[in-house]
């Protein structure tokens, strides 16, 4: 059995990605699970989604924490620490990123086991091909290619069936075959060395006591501790602030949802990245057009 | 809190965070940023009480983003949940069993589906005993958190999970909205009012105002929602000055049942609002679907009509 | 200290009074509304310093009672039966955000067919919703379980919400003699509650109720409920040894009514064991060794001191006043569940449904369940589905009734 766990954020695609892997492995004669598990999180949060794709019936269930294939929707995921995308990496598995860099760069920035680290800028190729960033079609096919466990037509018939179910048009839908295609021919087959449950140390079972409150009860005394999640990760596009010609009209101040834009001593607008979304209202409403994007390219 | 005497430029509004960021909530949530004006006129002292929906993701164990209290409850109970906190805060004063200056603004916060569906009753019974509360229905015209639905809230002519387009139903929705805001007024609560985000100014200046009146404060703001319409992010302050602008989106208030509109829009064609959103396309693709729209810029013409015969509408 | 003729609705309400509470949200059901009746009186009378308020459901009711507790109020509150029910989904928020408060429930069989005598349907329904619950056999209980209920639930070690349940009709319009505490000696047993740490306060905010995703911290504080319910168990007996210093009534967890040599044991609950008791002298009289076990805290449920009184004792039957349909009796599977592990358990477990919707239940009856037992006695198998509490004579009565209604 092979396990893939896709990792991106709500809004890109993973789920789709996850159930085109599924239903390619499906229509090729394979035992499939897909299943995506959302978090409390809503668009453009950390999400995950599972596949497992056999010659036998499948019995497992729910989380893969066990891998074979780690598929990374995201780069920024890589830092985000909510994300968890390194759980269960380990040596012989196949750790696939989308992303410009260089494979040698991510291993070593991150310091990964010997698994064996892919990469590719799906992004890019969805950019230039579909005009959009959902990169479920590019990134299944991706997988697709590297477990081998779907020819390309079985892979444009997935892709048919899962992107008209969420009502995308049959041209969007073709452009996304092309794109995936693109991405299929750019990858190749790898071996898998698929996991193996080997039991070093069993789980501890420990006798929970009780515990009078605050502790014993579920009470939040913090305040306005979300500052400490970075939702800055989400963001795709970054929005910056042209000094020079903005007029501290304070309109991207009273428009940002998320209250990332303060007023410094001179009422110019300071932007906090930690936890802007990338939401780019600011950008749009900005009518001195002092508000610039830049596609987010994390510093490693 | 807000030291503002009255609202006039954007100059105005408190600098002052109440509601940080961090929170899970969608990027380019049109509610959240309601939500976040609403509370720099609010103020820091201040519990809500958050009716199940989109909104119950804010606080999420262990994080809030308030610096304030908050309670979640369930979906069918804000304003009963907002009864309770309002009476045991003043018979806890008033017994002398807490000090006054504990005393807290108690504000009720739903989404449309708890509003204008199944917290209905709950709202009626706290506007009938007139219960001191503010209470903010941030209206995303479907139930947004189980994945956008429809609800009673949701417009004709708008596609939801539940009101896909077929040729059986090419309109989607096929019911009217749920005109909340009359049945509301019809209890004659002492202050109510709808309100936009992108209306920054007219919002704090009427929840300034709410402030002067003990008993139901009412609020429906619109609430953009990039993914259930359908549209990129960064629109959702267009697509809601649109709204106004086409009429489609009053801007009203109502003392003690009095009404009035608080800005006269410039009546853009409502397909300038429609054409935007992802859940109207049906309604230009493949064909376009003049009934339809047609029905939808009538429904706001006539929704306008005797207004705009009246004085109190002033510009 | 004076005695007066209550009704069980009236008990309940001077439990209230005493206890002096802040607030009470009510919403009528038959036949909860004596009870917010003299309430609301009191308090526009200036008798009682609280705020009585009536919502638009129960739904309603008990969510207000629920956060005016997180707002630390002290909060009494009332429904039946339907009203149980409709506010059910809030029995369960309301445990969760652990605030302490008294609910009084008036059972009353539930519909369909709706119905206006008890049985124990209602109650039962919410007794995995994390609420202690105390069950009552009298007027005078009725009243005393309140002020105890307080002084259990604003515990720390609990921090639960706490039923009261007394029977429909059997209780609630029925007058005895009670004896109402003087309202200092209830300062004593029950001081103000302390409202120190973790309530709505412009100067210490919390938030409470927040979602909590992923199961583990899930698991933790729902298993944190779990024992903070069993802990319920030690501070009752201690609030009951406080009761009892100061007011001299007794009441522990299970009464044993002539248990001490009894071979044959009646467990029952409720109004309808003053029946059980009586069934009981009347067969002693006849040379029975017969005793009755009166489950008074059902949650948490008391089983150490259920396996004690049933060990060695030749036969068991348990009375449920409810109907699970498709599993039987549900005491009856609780008792024999705490029972398993002990070798000593009585060979005969007997279940018996009676009492459905106030049904009467004879002497005749009990003594055919005693029967019962014995005629097991000796035998390998035990049914273990229930005897339905019915007899010919009822039989005839439902034939009648169903003609009349034309099949
Ligand atoms: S909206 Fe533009 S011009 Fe106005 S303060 Fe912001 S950046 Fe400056
Ligand atoms: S992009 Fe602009 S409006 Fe959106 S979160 Fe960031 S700072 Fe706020
Ligand atoms: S679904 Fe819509 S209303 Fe809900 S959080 Fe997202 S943008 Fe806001």
């Amino acid at each position: 059995m092979i396990r893939v766990r896709f990792h991106g954020r709500g809004g890109q695609g993973i789920k789709t990605a996850s159930r085109i892997l599924g239903t390619a492995a499906f229509l090729e004669g394979y035992y499939v699970q897909d299943a995506p598990l959302y978090g409390a999180e809503r668009r453009g949060a950390p999400i995950t989604a599972f596949d497992r794709i056999s010659k036998e019936p499948v019995l497992e269930r729910g989380i893969i924490t066990n891998p074979d294939i780690i598929a990374i929707g995201d780069e920024t995921l890589l830092n985000d620490a909510a994300a968890n995308v390194f759980q269960g990496i380990r040596k012989g598995g196949i750790f696939f990123v989308n992303t410009h860099y260089e494979a040698s760069h991510i291993l070593e920035r991150y310091c990964l086991p010997e698994c064996k680290v892919i990469v590719h800028d799906v992004t890019d190729i969805t950019i230039n091909t579909v005009g959009k960033a959902s990169v479920s079609a590019t990134l299944a096919a991706c997988i697709c290619r590297i477990t081998g466990t779907a020819g390309k037509e079985a892979l444009i018939n997935a892709i048919k069936k899962e992107l008209k179910s969420i009502e995308l048009k049959d041209e969007t839908i073709d452009k996304n075959i092309e794109a995936a295609i693109l991405c299929y021919d750019k990858m190749s087959e790898v071996p898998i060395e698929t996991y193996r449950f080997n039991p070093v140390s069993g789980p501890k079972i420990i006798a929970v006591k009780h515990y009078l409150p605050p502790k014993g009860v579920a009470v939040i005394y913090a305040k306005g501790n979300t500052k400490k999640r970075k939702t800055g990760n989400w963001r795709l596009f970054k929005p910056c602030i042209n000094y020079e010609r903005c007029v501290r009209c304070g309109i991207c101040f009273v428009s940002c949802p998320d209250g990332c834009i303060s007023l410094d001593t001179d009422n110019y607008p300071v932007i906090e990245y930690a936890n802007c979304k990338g939401c780019l209202i600011c950008y749009e409403e900005c009518s001195a057009k002092a508000i610039e994007t830049k596609r987010e390219v994390r510093t490693w | 809190m807000d030291r503002a005497k009255i609202y006039k430029n954007v100059k105005d509004i408190n600098e002052e965070e109440f509601v940080l960021p961090g929170t899970p909530l969608c990027a380019g949530c049109g509610g959240l940023l309601a939500l976040r004006l609403a509370y720099k006129v609010l103020g820091q002292k201040v519990v809500i009480l958050n009716a199940a929906g989109c909104f119950t993701l804010l606080s999420t164990y262990p994080y809030t983003p308030f610096r304030s209290s908050w309670l979640y409850t369930a979906m069918a109970c804000g304003p009963a949940g907002a009864q309770g906190i309002r009476d045991a805060l003043d018979i806890l004063i008033e017994k002398g069993s807490i000090p006054k200056e504990e005393n807290l603004k108690v504000v009720v916060l739903t989404g449309d589906g708890s509003a204008y569906d199944i917290g209905l009753q709950s709202t009626s019974g706290a506007i009938h005993r007139n219960l001191d509360f503010y209470y903010i229905c941030y209206d995303n015209e479907a139930f947004g958190n189980t994945g956008f639905q429809m609800a009673s809230s949701s417009p004709y002519g708008s596609r939801t999970g539940t009101t896909q387009p077929s040729d059986a139903y090419p309109m989607a929705t096929e019911q009217q909205k749920k005109d909340l805001f009359e049945i509301w007024r019809a209890h004659k609560p002492p202050y109510m009012a709808t309100v936009s985000p992108a209306h920054p100014v007219d919002l704090s200046a009427k929840f300034k105002k709410a402030s002067e009146y003990k008993g139901p404060k009412l609020f429906i703001t619109l609430a953009p929602c990039p993914t259930g319409w359908g549209y990129g992010a960064s629109r959702s302050n267009r697509i809601a000055k649109l709204a106004v602008e086409c009429g489609i989106w009053p801007l009203k208030e109502a003392i003690e049942g009095k009404l009035k509109h608080t800005y006269i829009p410039k009546f853009k064609p409502v397909e300038e609002y429609l054409s935007l959103q992802g859940r109207y396309d049906h309604l230009f693709k493949p064909v376009r679907n003049d009934f339809t729209i047609k029905k939808i810029q009538k429904g706001i013409d006539r929704y306008w009509a005797p207004f705009l015969k009246l004085t109190s509408c002033k510009r | 200290m004076v005695r007066e003729m209550l009704t069980g609705n009236a008990s309940a309400a001077w439990g209230a009074r005493l206890a002096d509470v802040d607030y009470v949200p009510s919403f009528p059901i038959t036949p909860q509304t004596e009870i917010i009746e003299n309430i609301s009186s009191w308090i526009r009378d200036r008798e009682m310093n609280a705020k009585f308020v009536t919502m638009d459901s129960e739904h309603s009711m008990i969510t207000a009672a629920g956060t005016a507790a997180a707002t630390g109020a002290r909060v009494f509150t009332a429904t039946s039966s339907q009203g149980l029910l409709y506010g059910m989904e809030m029995l369960y928020t309301i445990s969760g955000w652990r605030v302490p408060l008294v609910l009084v429930n008036v059972a009353r069989a539930i519909s369909s067919p709706i119905t206006l005598e008890p049985d124990h349907n209602d109650i039962l329904a919410a007794r995995d919703s994390g609420w202690i619950q105390i069950h009552v056999e009298n007027c005078q209980e009725a009243l005393d379980a309140v002020l105890m209920g307080y002084k259990i639930s604003e515990d720390e070690r609990v921090f639960l919400p706490v039923i009261v349940n007394l029977d429909g009709f059997y209780l609630s319009f029925t007058r005895e003699p009670v004896e109402i505490p003087d309202q200092k000696d209830v300062k004593k047993f029950l001081p103000p509650f302390n409202r120190e740490n973790g309530y709505f306060r412009a100067s210490k905010p919390v938030s409470r109720g927040a979602a909590l995703l992923g199961g583990t911290g899930y698991s933790f504080f729902k298993y944190q409920m779990h024992l903070s319910a069993c802990n319920a168990i030690s501070v009752y007996k201690g609030v009951a040894k406080e009761f009892k210093a100061i007011f001299g009534r007794e009441y522990d967890t299970v009464e044993r009514y002539e248990m001490d040599d009894a071979e044959y044991v009646i467990v029952m609950s409720n109004s309808f064991a003053t029946k059980g008791k009586a069934a009981v002298h009347i067969m002693r009289e006849k040379g029975h060794k017969v005793g009755l076990l009166k489950l008074r805290l059902i949650r948490p449920f008391p089983a150490d001191d259920i396996i004690n009184e049933l060990l060695n004792r030749k036969g068991v039957a348990i009375i449920d006043q409810n109907i699970a349909p498709g599993s039987g009796g549900i005491l009856y599977n609780e008792v024999c569940g705490c029972l398993y592990h002990s070798k000593e358990r009585p060979n005969i477990l007997l279940s018996v449904i009676g009492g459905l919707g106030g049904k009467d239940i004879s002497q005749a009856e009990f003594e055919h369940i005693i029967d019962t037992i014995k005629k097991y006695h000796n035998k390998k198998k035990v049914p273990i589905k229930p005897i339905l509490l019915f007899t010919e004579e009822d039989m005839k009565v439902t034939n009648n009734i169903i003609d009349i209604a034309g099949i």
